[in-house]
């Protein structure tokens, strides 16, 4: 039964019925390992056969669309501007060097003959780039420098094909380039939250001091691979330095590169079950034993196992008082809440805190704890509630330099590709020797228009960015193109150390701007 | 065989590096659970399917892990990411040189593709050699990933519920409900890794699939040759590259390019109104209705208000091709003739849309969707309220329930002691805490032990387990959110409701 009868079938049978069925040649094959250019979304295998005739370029770009209307959702933040970042790491794992051999195309041969239950595999086209290039990619990737801080709805990278055979190729890349998103938007999100915590912590305090440690990654386990984790933690780390998701160093020094030995630090901290498996009466044993194996380093107990508001109280404000006392401002206690409304629960731990440990009154004027205390609020934390948590302390005459906060899932998992409107579009071909700008243009929705043309990437006189649509670019009087060649047939020709990413990405004094509520 | 290049030692939360230092003296044993936690107030998403297990033990968890490499490199890490020694060289290196690299851990676990209620334990982890404690935990960061996968299938599963509820309602059968919600999420989630993982939970429920990865990781790792299919569609590159006054043309080509079975058309790039009607109704009438069933035209939206949207482009179709009725009196297109709605869908558009179109005398038999991030990137660990917590202890040789029970949150207590899974009298299935339960009652089955993977699945297996029960709209065969007809104790016992 092919899959044309599974779709009109008149008989109801079951999926495992329909797939048994059908007959798979070679099933006692291998498996086969996951191919990376050759693995992407099936649609794209057919377009090869469905460009116009002759075409003999195609060439297409990356953006975070802007929003031209309102949407019906009201957003707090705005991410007017993006990080871009990522690319580096997709073209050294999956594009670079030589990415297809003569057995991986006639594995997917089969795949896709059986995916498709029809024969639409550009055997073909894969065999011509295996033979002439020796397995390399030729396509040209442009892109802005990586770390570099981009308004919406400007060209962040452009992709063309670099040989009139190989018009396809450049959308078969689509699917893994436009991964990009995640990255980019993990950036671009945690540098908002810098933003925040910058402006707060300088209110409060007069400074910004170790504000690079003030947003915590705990997003590994929340995440939905390993391979995200890597991705995401790394791009977290442009802008700060604490980090638990080990991944992300390791993607780091594999694929930027730091001067220092590591980008991302932690300290010693408990969790839940180093706590409850001492048993419920033994919280305050648990507490001492961990605060004595670690006497000069940070170190973080979560004291919510089974009320945080006892813990604070009893067992570290009258119990324990004098061992977290002797502790110096290098190592100190960091009591970890869990639980509760988040602004509601660090308000009153810090209360209780302030009563049992004082408080002092820094340079603006607001209470600062003793420097063997602090608090870090590791629940519950995204961009939201981090504003919230930040303006309600403010307002009870906290200072942020008390605590600091730890993000997972809002870090890492809760993001799409639609929050920040990233999408890839062809805006020039060539067919028949001529040169065409395209775009699309749906009626019912004006966001969606994509740009025209070759595309390049300017400065304004004024210092703001723009980008220049239908070539308009290689006029001279427009200044340079900020987008650089990256790649090319198969080679990358321009790498960013993971340095030079995090320079790019700085926050700057006009970024801090917006006042403080 | 796990990867040999994958670093176990580097593959979990920092903090965890620490903790061997942090449990109680003495400590022999500790025992951890993982749970789809319930939520106050009531679940949307009540039952899940269990999947993805096999993956992680395969790829991450199974055989030598362990080398004195791995250990050095994580040494030299750990030394620089801590800014001072608190690695547990020694520790590993027992594993090393008792198991060979192996891990003593045994994993129990809910046969993969099972539909569980939430708020039951799917899975339990324990150390099998007293001087390991510390490695229950360890790998906790790795198996709590499970919640992806889990989630997918289940969202999968609720998509296939509300699929089912409306083909079956307008068309008075089930007939191509496995084909009904295509896989569009390949480029929208965030890395190849997720989107194997998650096309292949997809398909524990469907066959149609663009994402690739998925087809390979069911290959690979859950023994299915080939577990789902698709079709050669248009993007919008490929209609736009023929320039704006040559939409028919870059139409006409597809109709040609692909003259058997089904071909998917973007048809939106301009004005998906004018296409329908214009071109598609008129200037190609002719080759779209010489097609065969088998080879239908399927017309594809990307813009707009999906339910509106559809409603106008499934008025202009019939205008131009016209429709019959179906046996329960519902409007049905040619049969050359379909759309596919991919763009803003998720659970409820999807109902919202069957729902409008069923109002509007329009059978479901008309659409298929396809679904991107809401699919695949669109939910997280709180989705299911995904958790790994310990729950028992053994100290000086004697066991301990342990758990949570934090006063600012009681929906985020934990269950207490050594945990089984059993279907009770009344059919539902409960989990049994502190150690009471009867082992020949346990659902949970040993698949991991000492580095070996014990007990397999495939994906037809598992599509059987996780099969919408022909009657899934009848009164549930689940606990239900409030056990009213149970005594107190009874509630006490299911679920872990203190």
């Amino acid at each position: 039964m092919s899959i044309l009868e599974c779709f009109s079938s008149q008989s109801e049978i079951s999926i495992q019925q329909r797939c048994g069925i059908i007959n798979i040649q070679g099933s006692n094959h291998p498996f086969i390992i996951v191919i990376n250019c050759i693995c992407i979304i099936s649609f794209q295998v057919t377009h090869y056969k469905q460009y116009p005739p002759n075409t003999t370029k195609v060439y297409s770009y990356f953006e975070c669309r802007a929003k031209k209307t309102e949407s019906t959702k009201i957003q707090k933040v705005k991410y007017d501007k993006t990080v871009f970042y990522g690319l580096q790491y997709i073209l050294h794992k999956y594009l670079k060097g030589k990415v297809v051999t003569p057995q991986k195309i006639t594995e997917a041969k089969e795949v896709y003959r059986e995916h498709f239950q029809d024969d639409v595999f550009n055997e073909k086209g894969w065999e011509y780039i295996l033979e002439k290039y020796d397995g390399h990619l030729p396509i040209e990737i442009k892109a802005v420098p990586e770390g570099s801080v981009i308004p919406r709805g400007n060209v962040l990278f452009t992709v063309e094909s670099t040989d009139p055979e190989c018009y396809w190729l450049t959308n078969w890349v689509e699917t893994i380039l436009v991964q990009i998103w995640y990255p980019i938007t993990v950036a671009t999100n945690s540098r908002e939250q810098k933003k925040i915590l910058a402006r707060y912590l300088l209110e409060t305090s007069g400074n910004q001091d170790k504000l690079e440690y003030k947003l915590h990654d705990f997003g590994y386990r929340g995440v939905s691979s390993q391979e995200t984790a890597g991705i995401g933690a790394s791009a977290h780390l442009v802008n700060f330095k604490g980090t638990d998701t080990v991944a992300g160093i390791c993607v780091i020094k594999k694929y930027y590169g730091t001067k220092d030995p590591v980008p991302g630090f932690s300290v010693p901290a408990a969790e839940h079950s180093t706590i409850t498996a001492w048993g419920k009466d033994h919280e305050k044993d648990a507490f001492e034993h961990i605060v004595r194996q670690f006497p000069n380093v940070p170190v973080s107990i979560v004291s919510d196992s089974y009320d945080i508001y006892n813990a604070c109280e009893k067992i570290w404000g009258e119990d324990l008082r004098s061992l977290i006392e002797s502790r110096s401002a290098d190592a100190p206690l960091v009591i970890r809440p869990d639980s509760g409304d988040p602004l509601d629960t660090v308000l009153k731990v810090l209360e209780i805190l302030g009563r049992k440990f004082c408080t002092t009154e820094n340079s603006r004027g607001y209470k600062v704890l003793p420097p063997y205390i602090r608090v870090i609020q590791g629940d519950g934390v995204d961009i939201n509630t981090l504003q919230e948590i930040v303006a309600g302390m403010k307002k009870h005459r906290w200072s942020i330099e008390n605590v600091g906060f730890g993000s997972g899932g809002a870090l890492l998992q809760k993001l799409t590709r639609d929050l920040l409107s990233c999408c890839f579009k062809c805006s020039f071909v060539v067919t028949n020797g001529l040169g065409l700008n395209v775009f699309k243009d749906p009626v019912a929705d004006p966001n969606k228009r994509s740009k025209k043309g070759r595309l390049s990437l300017h400065r304004t006189p004024t210092g703001d960015f723009v980008t220049l649509e239908e070539g308009k670019g290689s006029l001279e009087e427009n200044g340079p193109d900020l987008l650089h060649t990256v790649f090319r047939n198969g080679v990358i020709l321009k790498t960013y150390t993971f340095d030079e990413v995090r320079d790019n990405a700085k926050i700057r004094d006009c970024d801090l701007e917006e006042s403080v509520d | 065989m796990a990867a040999q290049d994958f670093n176990i030692l580097l593959a979990t939360d920092s903090y965890k590096i620490t903790h061997y230092k942090q449990y109680p003296p003495n400590v022999s044993k500790v025992y951890s659970y993982f749970e789809c936690r319930r939520k106050r107030g009531g679940t949307q998403f009540s039952e899940i399917v269990f999947f993805g297990l096999q993956y992680l033990l395969k790829k991450y968890l199974s055989g030598r892990v362990i080398t004195e490499e791995k250990i050095q490199e994580a040494k030299v890490f750990y030394q620089m990411h801590f800014r001072q020694t608190v690695f547990d060289e020694e520790g590993w290196r027992k594993v090393l040189e008792k198991y060979d690299g192996r891990l003593p851990i045994r994993i129990k676990a809910v046969p993969e593709g099972k539909i569980i209620p939430r708020g039951n334990v799917l899975f339990t982890v324990e150390n099998t050699d007293p001087d390991f404690f510390w490695l229950t935990n360890y790998i906790e960061t790795m198996l709590v990933q499970m919640w992806y996968p889990i989630s997918v299938a289940t969202i999968s599963r609720e998509f296939k519920k509300i699929l089912a509820k409306h083909l079956k309602a307008t068309s008075g059968s089930l007939e191509g409900l496995d084909f009904k919600l295509h896989d569009f999420g390949y480029r929208g989630v965030s890395s190849q890794e997720s989107a194997a993982l998650g096309g292949a939970a997809h398909l524990v429920n469907f066959c149609s699939t663009d994402t690739v990865a998925g087809l390979l990781m069911a290959q690979r790792y859950y023994g299915c040759p080939m577990a789902g299919f698709s079709m050669p569609a248009a993007e919008h590159s490929t209609i736009i590259s023929w320039g704006r006054s040559r939409e028919k043309e870059a139409f006409e080509s597809m109709l040609d390019q692909f003259p058997t079975g089904p071909v998917s058309v973007v048809s939106d790039s301009y004005d998906i109104f004018k296409a329908c009607r214009h071109i598609w109704g008129d200037k190609l009438k002719e080759r779209v209705i010489e097609r065969s069933e088998d080879s239908c035209l399927i017309i594809r939206p990307d813009s707009g208000d999906p339910a509106e949207t559809l409603i106008e482009v499934i008025k202009i179709l019939e205008e131009c091709f016209g429709c019959s009725l179906n046996s329960q009196g519902f409007k049905v297109l040619p049969s050359y003739l379909r759309i596919i709605q991919g763009d803003g869908i998720d659970l409820n558009s999807v109902d919202e849309i069957l729902e409008k179109l069923s109002d509007e005398g329009w059978s479901a038999e008309n659409v298929f969707f396809g679904c991107g991030s809401a699919l695949l990137q669109k939910l997280n660990r709180d989705t299911l309220n995904c958790a790994f917590k310990c729950s028992y202890v053994e100290i000086n040789g004697k066991g301990m329930d342990v758990y949570k029970q934090p006063v600012t949150d009681p929906s985020k207590g934990s269950k207490r002691g050594l945990l089984s899974l059993r279907r009770n009298s009344d059919d539902f299935i409960e989990t049994v805490e502190r150690g009471v339960g009867k082992p020949e009652e346990d659902m949970l089955v040993i698949v991991f032990e000492n580095g070996s993977i014990v007990q397999e699945y495939t994906l037809e297996e598992i599509r059987k387990n996780a099969r919408l029960l022909e009657d899934y709209m009848a009164p549930s065969q689940h606990n239900q959110d409030e056990p009213k007809s149970l005594e107190p104790h009874q509630k006490h016992i299911m679920n872990g409701v203190h």
